[in-house]
């Protein structure tokens, strides 16, 4: 039997004294101890009925070396940090969404390079939007990107690295994270250097602003 | 020449002892307290290490939700009362009718036997939480050192200060009047301090401000004025007022269900009344204070207010409006109850209002239930086109909410003035003018909520946010404080046309008390919960992460039956600590207090609202 179903045969027979209470009992205190629980049980019962979603902490993810044979094992592991301990599903989605508060990250792979997503991952005022979707002036506490290498998400750089390569493949971009550097990375603990540019051009930093797929508005800093 | 002094002063006490003794017994000292120092230092270190205990079969963790919930009920109750109880002295102070003055003194009598139990189970915490979580408590203490003695200063002040308000309540009629609520106002003034110093404690853990440099004032300063301390400050007093009211209100409704007299049954169905009163009154404010919290919660950490509102916590919020609702009904219910058993013949006018307001709250309360998105199998969703129901889906949204809570408030606050109004009638010249702006100024306002409501659909989130939402507020604000003093300026000339009868309440008001604080206390419950769960994994949000096995929050059905538990085992505290208190009534005669005694001028301005919206029937009878 799962908690929740003994939670709920707990609370049926809750509510079930609290009605034989009221049936049988004349004593007026024992009457309003009735009602009492019966009123806590139905509570319980309602909340034993809406979806039951524990708020698990982000496993302390081990970064398996062993298992990366391929861009793509690294791109694996990139998306599920990328819906897990990075909480980037939270605010971003890949695809439009109305209910997305933040860019829509489709194609980011293809449109950034990996040095500025990089960036905008570990120093994300430095180049970003502030005010995403917001028209007029600036808001008094625009919407920001939070450090993802620093608490509370503290993705390490290999982490990040495979968010990146996820991003790229995504996009239906070659990976362009070398394996092996994020390989070193684990026993250097040194920011890895990206592999060379399949395409040189779509690897000179572009300036959001610049895309035909930026928020509407907002200011550069 | 001070060397000179000390040398006398010591010289004689050497020759006495002489000094091979002081030298042996300065070795004798070395060589037991060294030991004892290492020892200790040892013991500290390895205490240090250690960062959590558990008890097994339990759980720290379940041990702290009880009695921190317990602790919490009991504070916001004991932190609640004296506000309202200090508010009930004044107005009997200035419109010398006794009648308040005692039962600002029952009021202080369910106080001060609650206040023991309450520190009693403030040590328990303390303790406990030394104990199980020794590395947070550390921390804590590292940063808020300074405050836990502004914290001790606080509550001996407090209860001093308790102490001579309540044993001096007799002694201190007639000319020490003044001296008594002068008590009564440091009184709040310390159980402030008291109930924010903690706060700072609680919301740094969610909205953390750490600086390294600087003294341990300073430190503790910046970690006290953090992001959250004010709006949780805020809306803390207001809700320990709601709560405060509310219990009151039950326990008048038990003893009215309990009640073997006329004398008895007419006390404390006034009793309850006031309770429900004061509950309301709280009440209406409560949701813009919660509003500006969330806001804050937003501008801190956006993570954490879309945890709240749109991660796991979702749900929980759909929860919290069945509660609101259903005490914004239990309390609109009594008032209707108090127009059809307190002022008969009165329902007939009311009949028809009552059966609209009816109807708008349960409308109301469906789309503030509304889920943004559905519980549905693959199928359904398939149908639906999504997890957004086509039709329903519009109102799952907070626009539409905001709306409707709003829309409530302002019902509630209606059924507050019909009630004030029931059974007079207005003489003043200007009354059929007044009535008719209010009806105007009622019917533009609701429409004007409604508009911005559907208009919140069609703007960015942030305009809504920034902008309609607060014109909501302060338009349902607006129509609060300018009913308010025209009804009250209104009713200072009226004629009474139906005698108002306590006592005459059937026994579901009293089961209706009873309901209303069940309901608040589930909700205080509930929301303890989502503010501790909005810091997810992390004992100090960002800070300090929480390592221990019970480092996740549990769902809602589990937390939910834990807080029905805390609700329960709280109920027959509060019950138990009542029953004490009033063990000394017992054999007494009981009070013909209240009622029989006002003096035959008609309280002007808040107290006629306050003591039920009319006279008594000895001061019609008089008038």
């Amino acid at each position: 039997m799962s908690e929740v179903a003994v939670l709920q045969l707990i609370g049926l027979v809750v509510v079930g004294i609290g009605l034989l209470i009221l049936l049988f009992i004349k004593a007026m205190f024992v009457r309003v101890v009735g009602f009492v629980i019966i009123m806590l049980g139905i509570f319980s019962l309602i909340a034993l009925g809406v979806p039951q979603m524990p708020s698990l902490p982000p496993a302390i993810e081990t970064f398996d070396l062993a298992s990366v044979k391929t861009p793509d094992d690294l791109a694996a592991i990139g998306q599920k940090i990328f819906f897990s301990k990075g909480q980037c599903a939270l605010c971003h989605s890949i695809g439009p969404s109305e209910s997305a508060r933040c860019p829509d990250l489709k194609g980011i792979g293809a449109k950034l390079t990996p040095e500025f997503i990089y960036e905008s991952l570990t120093q994300p005022q430095a180049y970003i939007y502030l005010d995403y979707r917001h028209q007029g002036p600036p808001k008094e506490y625009p919407a920001r990107m939070p450090y993802i290498n620093k608490n509370p998400i503290a993705l390490s750089d290999q982490e990040i690295y495979s968010v990146i390569a996820f991003l790229q493949k995504m996009s239906g971009e070659p990976i362009s994270i070398k394996v092996e550097d994020v390989m070193q990375l684990a026993n250097t603990q040194q920011t890895m250097t990206v592999a060379a540019a399949h395409r040189s051009s779509d690897f000179e930093r572009v300036n959001p602003t610049e895309s035909t797929d930026a928020p509407e508005s907002g200011e550069a800093k | 020449m001070e060397y000179e002094n000390e040398k006398r002063m010591w010289s004689p006490l050497v020759e006495r002892i002489g000094i091979p003794v002081i030298l042996g017994a300065a070795v004798m000292l070395i060589a037991v307290f060294v030991p004892v120092l290492v020892w200790a230092q040892d013991a500290i270190t390895q205490a240090m290490s250690v960062e959590y205990r558990d008890i097994p079969g339990i759980g720290s963790r379940n041990v702290i939700w009880v009695v921190a919930q317990q602790h919490l009920l009991l504070a916001g109750f004991v932190l609640g009362v004296p506000i309202f109880a200090w508010v009930c002295e004044l107005v009997g102070w200035k419109t010398k009718e006794p009648r308040y003055d005692k039962l600002a003194k029952e009021f202080t009598k369910l106080l001060t036997s609650a206040y023991a139990t309450t520190a009693l189970f403030g040590g328990i915490l303390l303790f406990l939480l030394i104990g199980l979580y020794p590395k947070l408590m550390a921390y804590l203490t590292d940063i808020f050192f300074p405050s836990f003695v502004v914290y001790c200063i606080l509550f001996l002040l407090e209860t001093c200060t308790l102490y001579m308000y309540w044993y001096g309540w007799d002694a201190m009629q007639g000319s020490k009047k003044g001296l008594h609520l002068f008590l009564g106002f440091l009184l709040n003034l310390f159980a402030i301090g008291i109930m924010i110093v903690p706060n700072a404690w609680a919301t740094f853990q969610a909205s953390p401000v750490v600086i390294s440099e600087g003294s341990a004032i300073e430190r503790a300063w910046a970690a006290t004025w953090n992001p959250t301390w004010w709006p949780v400050n805020i809306h803390r007093l207001i809700a320990n007022v709601v709560l405060g009211g509310f219990i009151c209100g039950a326990y008048a409704g038990i003893r009215y269900l309990l009640a073997a007299t006329k004398e008895e049954r007419e006390h404390y169905d006034w009793m309850g009344y006031v309770g429900n009163f004061i509950g309301v009154f709280g009440m209406l404010p409560l949701p813009f204070a919660g509003y500006w919290l969330m806001r804050e919660i937003y501008q801190y950490n956006q993570q954490m207010g879309i945890t709240l509102m749109g991660g796991f916590l979702a749900w929980l919020f759909i929860l919290q409006a069945m509660l609101i609702g259903v005490l914004f009904l239990g309390a609109n219910y009594y008032f209707w109850m108090g127009i059809t058993y307190r002022i008969p013949g009165s329902e007939q006018n009311y009949r028809k209002p009552i059966l609209a307001m009816l109807v708008v709250l349960m409308i109301c309360l469906g789309v503030w239930m509304t889920p943004h998105s559905l519980v549905a199998s693959l199928e359904e969703a398939r149908k639906m086109g999504g997890a957004h129901h086509p039709l329903l889906g519009v109102f799952g949204v907070m626009s539409a909410k905001m709306t409707v809570s709003n829309l409530m408030i302002l019902v509630t606050f209606m059924s507050f003035i019909m009630y004030w109004r029931a059974g007079k009638q207005e003489t003043a010249t200007w009354a059929k003018v007044a009535k008719a702006v209010m009806g105007a100024l009622l019917v533009i306002a609701g429409i004007a909520v409604i508009v911005l409501g559907v208009w919140g659909y069609f703007v960015p989130a942030i305009i809504r946010i920034n902008y309609f939402s607060v014109a909501q507020v302060l338009i349902v604000l607006f129509i609060m404080l300018t009913f308010t003093p025209l009804t009250a300026a209104l009713m200072k000339s009226a004629k009474t046309t139906t005698e108002m009868v306590w006592g005459q309440m059937p026994i579901r008001a009293g089961y209706c008390l009873v309901s209303n604080a069940v309901m608040v206390i589930l909700l205080m419950s509930l929301m303890g919960y989502a503010r501790s769960s909005s810091r997810v994994h992390w004992h100090i949000y960002g800070v300090m992460r929480d390592t221990s096995e019970y480092a996740y929050s549990p769902a809602l059905g589990y937390a939910a039956a834990f807080m029905s538990l805390n609700t329960f085992l709280f109920c027959l505290l509060v019950a138990f600590i009542f029953w004490v208190a009033t063990m000394g009534e017992k054999g007494k005669a009981l009070p013909k207090e209240g009622l029989r005694e006002s003096p035959g001028k008609v309280p002007e301005g808040i107290a006629p609202a306050l003591a039920g919206g009319s006279p008594t029937s000895e001061e019609i009878s008089r008038t």
